[in-house]
């Protein structure tokens, strides 16, 4: 066994055992390369977590309040509500866990090569499609990848592979601007590479540490390629349950697979989706009418009640989530004391008390979360309003400076941290209007306003943030924020295998977004939902995923 | 009569040409990109402007509006992108929903407020009137949402007597008949608080009529002249207000279809709106208008029938 382990998990588990490397952060190196998630827990000294709350019980429905969305196409998929329908009844090669830990799922086990550009899958050999009893094999996997990745799916699991399997190329078109159009391809006929009936092999341009957790991205279902890409009910799939009934904007109903589910199949009999609309208030009155189990997400304003409802029980857990206020560099923030300004003018501790309840942790500015392996500590940047003053008379700007702000209405959280700011930026001469914009019309301009306030997800490396969000011309760069010497500085940051050099390169990364950054970051927030005490098999997970067939009922 | 209805019924066609153009115009306007919508904030740009072409967006306004419309005459009203379903379907399922609630409030309020708003005007200031008109004026003055939050506070998270919600399916062990109580009495005691105000004052009008006062005087039982002579003459001028509360009812239930999460038809508008479901934001709104303008023809022609001083 050991021979045959990868070089990182050998230089990993120096590191763990020099104390470098916590055992979470060992642990998700070490699955992500391929050991096998309860030989990893032995080689960390943990014990292998158990399956607690007692003995499952069969039998029973559990029905979760939450948008009902169209369902038709799980490759792009844009929510995360959508992901939970149809992962009832497909399945994800891979599986990031509640720990984020990822483990094998349709592959039973894969092997990076030393250099991490080329990622062996092997696939289990006991999976069957549901309808017709079909054996799932690699031609399956390949069908799928292939469509994920077209540009033409319109998938955003595209995001996650540029640069490792697919590279961009110019379509020869230009836009209004005569800049040349831009799209992407796989970089070589061979990149995705079916070895024998079960086994895939990735062959990628570059390294790429990821892979394992791209390949749980949620719109990255696999789909009986007879479906042609469409799910409906009675819709073949792998996974535990059929969808028997969709009604969009209404319910949408999956019953158990009776039997041949690989994973041993569903405790419950049945799972049922109930649309709710985006009132928080109508999300709480049916969990106390009992007329769902579940929901999706609990709302800030909606926690106090649901502490008083005795069968009611709050789930919590620790996330990068976060929503960061950017500016674009144009006029007064093209001067980078500005920018600073609005950052002393923030008192992070505040925002996360007034809008988030404290469940949380104060932000400090850099968009690298203390949960992310690379974070460095910084320093904590306190509220000091002379400062915040004395940089804007610095940059001309005695008589301080008028901005608006854009944000959404919904989570009611959002709202409420940019009330709490705009407050504080106005003790600081910062006055600043504030617009809210429907979820909706803010997603379709969020890179367009100069002034705006952008919820960004849980990403489990610091690296992955900084790449998507900051680098220049990144995928998600809303700030459109360019600096040289930063974007090589991330490089450098991705090659480092070993977390101590990479909090290194971070440390002065962070350094570089406190001095001239585009971001304010007010807090990390502890994700919540609310279920009903009887649902037992059920941990929140960071992401919001919401897997049916592990729970059970307790009447 | 009938040129008076012919004329009327021409009037709506243009009125929907008019309405269909201008909806499809103003809705270019929303700052909202349809494919990056549907792709989600995480697409690329490239994806999203070869989805873009797909849904033949890049053509001109006018282009776009005239295959609409031709399709529509045709009696294909599209497909919606927010339900990727036939307009068709989605809108009559929401309607029916909305329609099966603005009926069952109609069929409470108008009862409800005409006897109270009757039994208030017919003795001014008696103490009845005055415990109406107190009434009244509270349950009008409340807004919907608020009125539903007190109902819900008393009646599902206190008692525990009544569902919260209203998605009209049995899976949460609540019967249907239940979920429709809620939302009925917010919208009766919200929308009946203005109608017998209104009923009330015309019915005080009414009884000081000098041929009410004759008609006491005679010797007429007061509950014959309270039926006989009052009622209709009362009822002439709310019942244009009653019909209009058809209209009200029929798109303006949204508060109360987002609070007790009914899929209806106000919550489907508002929803297609945001997303920029132009299909079905076009369908919605030649129906809302079809409603209001039938309702004003129906109130005409009912005034007719009430009053035989009105002819046109």
């Amino acid at each position: 066994m050991a021979d045959k382990l990868h070089p990182i998990i050998k230089l990993a588990g120096r590191e763990f055992a020099d104390g470098k490397l916590d055992r979470r952060d060992f642990l998700r190196v070490a699955t992500l390369l391929g050991v096998a998630a309860p030989i990893a827990f032995g080689m960390a000294g943990l014990p292998i977590p158990a399956r607690a709350q007692g003995t499952p019980k069969k039998g029973g429905i559990v029905r979760l309040g939450s948008r009902v969305h169209d369902l038709k196409s799980p490759h792009t998929y844009s929510w995360v509500e959508a992901a939970n329908g149809a992962r009832q009844c497909l399945d994800y090669l891979t599986y990031t866990g509640v720990d984020n830990v990822t483990r094998p799922n349709l592959v039973e086990k894969w092997e990076a090569s030393p250099d991490l550009k080329s990622w062996t899958l092997r696939l289990r050999r006991d999976v069957t499609w549901r309808k017709d009893n079909r054996k799932f094999t690699a031609d399956d996997v390949a069908w799928n990848l292939k469509r994920m990745l077209d540009a033409k799916t319109g998938s955003s699991v595209v995001g996650l592979f540029k640069g490792f399997i697919l590279e961009e190329f110019e379509t020869g078109e230009k836009d209004d601007k005569g800049v040349a159009k831009k799209s992407t391809r796989l970089w070589d006929a061979n990149a995705i590479q079916k070895v024998d009936d079960f086994t895939i092999r990735l062959n990628g341009k570059t390294a790429n540490l990821g892979i394992p957790e791209a390949l749980f991205h949620y719109p990255a279902l696999i789909m009986d390629p007879l479906e042609n890409g469409e799910f409906k009910v009675g819709s073949n799939g792998t996974g535990a349950f059929e969808m028997v009934e969709l009604d969009v904007g209404k319910r949408a109903k999956f019953v158990a697979r009776k039997s041949g589910h690989w994973g041993g199949g569903a405790n419950i009999d049945a799972f049922e989706i109930i649309d709710l609309g985006d009132d928080s208030a109508a999300q709480v009155t049916a969990l106390v009418s009992k007329q769902v189990d579940m929901i999706y997400q609990g709302a800030i304003g909606t926690y106090a009640t649901i502490e008083r409802i005795p069968h009611l029980q709050i789930n919590i857990v620790d996330t990068a989530y976060t929503a960061v206020a950017r500016v674009h560099s144009i006029k007064p923030f093209d001067d980078k004391r500005v920018r600073q300004a609005l950052r002393h003018a923030t008192d992070p501790d505040a925002v996360l008390k007034l809008a988030h309840r404290g469940l949380g942790k104060p932000g400090e500015h850099h968009h690298v979360a203390p949960t992310h392996p690379e974070y460095a500590n910084v320093g904590y940047m306190k509220q000091d309003i002379a400062k915040a003053k004395a940089l804007l008379v610095e940059a001309g700007y005695p008589g301080g400076i008028d901005a608006e702000i854009v944000c959404r209405p919904q989570p009611d959280w959002e709202l409420l941290a940019v009330q709490t700011m705009v407050e504080q930026w106005k003790e600081a001469g910062i006055r600043v209007k504030i617009n809210v914009m429907p979820s909706a019309q803010y997603w379709s301009n969020w890179t367009k306003v100069p002034f705006g306030f952008t919820t960004w997800a849980h990403r489990p490396l610091g690296t992955m943030v900084l790449s998507l969000a900051y680098r220049t011309g990144g995928a998600w760069n809303e700030a459109n924020w360019s600096n040289a010497e930063f974007d090589k500085m991330i490089t450098e940051a991705e090659g480092y295998l070993e977390v101590d050099k990479r909090r290194a390169v971070m440390a002065k990364l962070e350094r570089i977004m406190l001095d001239e950054g585009p971001i304010v970051v007010p807090l990390w927030r502890q994700v919540f939902n609310y279920t009903d005490k009887k649902i037992k098999g059920y941990k929140l997970h960071p992401s919001s995923y919401i897997e049916a067939k592990d729970m059970w009922i307790d009447a | 009569m009938l040129r008076y209805t012919a004329k009327q019924l021409l009037n709506i066609a243009v009125t929907l040409l008019a309405v269909s153009f201008l909806v499809f115009a103003l809705n270019e306007l929303t700052p909202i990109d349809v494919a990056r919508k549907l792709l989600g904030p995480y697409a690329t740009q490239d994806q999203v402007d070869i989805l873009y072409k797909q849904m033949g967006l890049d053509r001109s306004l006018l282009a776009r509006y005239w295959e609409y419309l031709a399709n529509a005459l045709s009696g294909n009203f599209g497909e919606s992108n927010l339900y990727r379903r036939p307009v068709a379907e989605i809108l009559w399922d929401r309607l029916g929903n909305t329609l099966v609630l603005a009926g069952i409030c109609f069929a409470v309020i108008v009862p409800f407020s005409a006897l109270l708003g009757v039994l208030a005007g017919m003795r001014e200031r008696s103490f009845v009137d005055r415990a109406v008109s107190v009434f009244a004026s509270v349950c009008a003055s409340i807004p919907e949402f608020a009125l539903g939050v007190f109902l819900l506070a008393i009646f599902v998270v206190g008692l525990g007597i009544l569902p919260g919600t209203s998605p009209l399916s049995t899976s949460g062990g609540w019967p249907i008949w239940s979920q429709f109580v809620l939302p009925v009495a917010v919208v009766t005691l919200y929308d009946g608080g203005y109608l017998i105000s209104m009923i009330r004052s015309s019915m005080v009008e009414v009884m000081r009529q000098p041929y009410i006062r004759t008609a006491t005087l005679k010797g007429m039982p007061f509950r014959n002249v309270v039926v006989k002579h009052a009622l209709r003459n009362a009822l002439i001028t709310p019942f244009t207000v009653i019909l209009l509360q058809l209209n009200y009812l029929v798109s303006g239930l949204v508060v109360v279809e987002m609070v007790f999460a009914y899929p209806g038809f106000g919550r489907m508008m508002l929803e297609a709106a945001l997303n920029k479901d132009i299909a079905l934001v076009e369908a919605g709104a030649l129906c809302a208008v079809s409603v209001t303008m039938l309702t004003q023809i129906l109130g005409d022609l009912g005034y007719m029938a009430l009053d035989p001083r009105i002819r046109v």
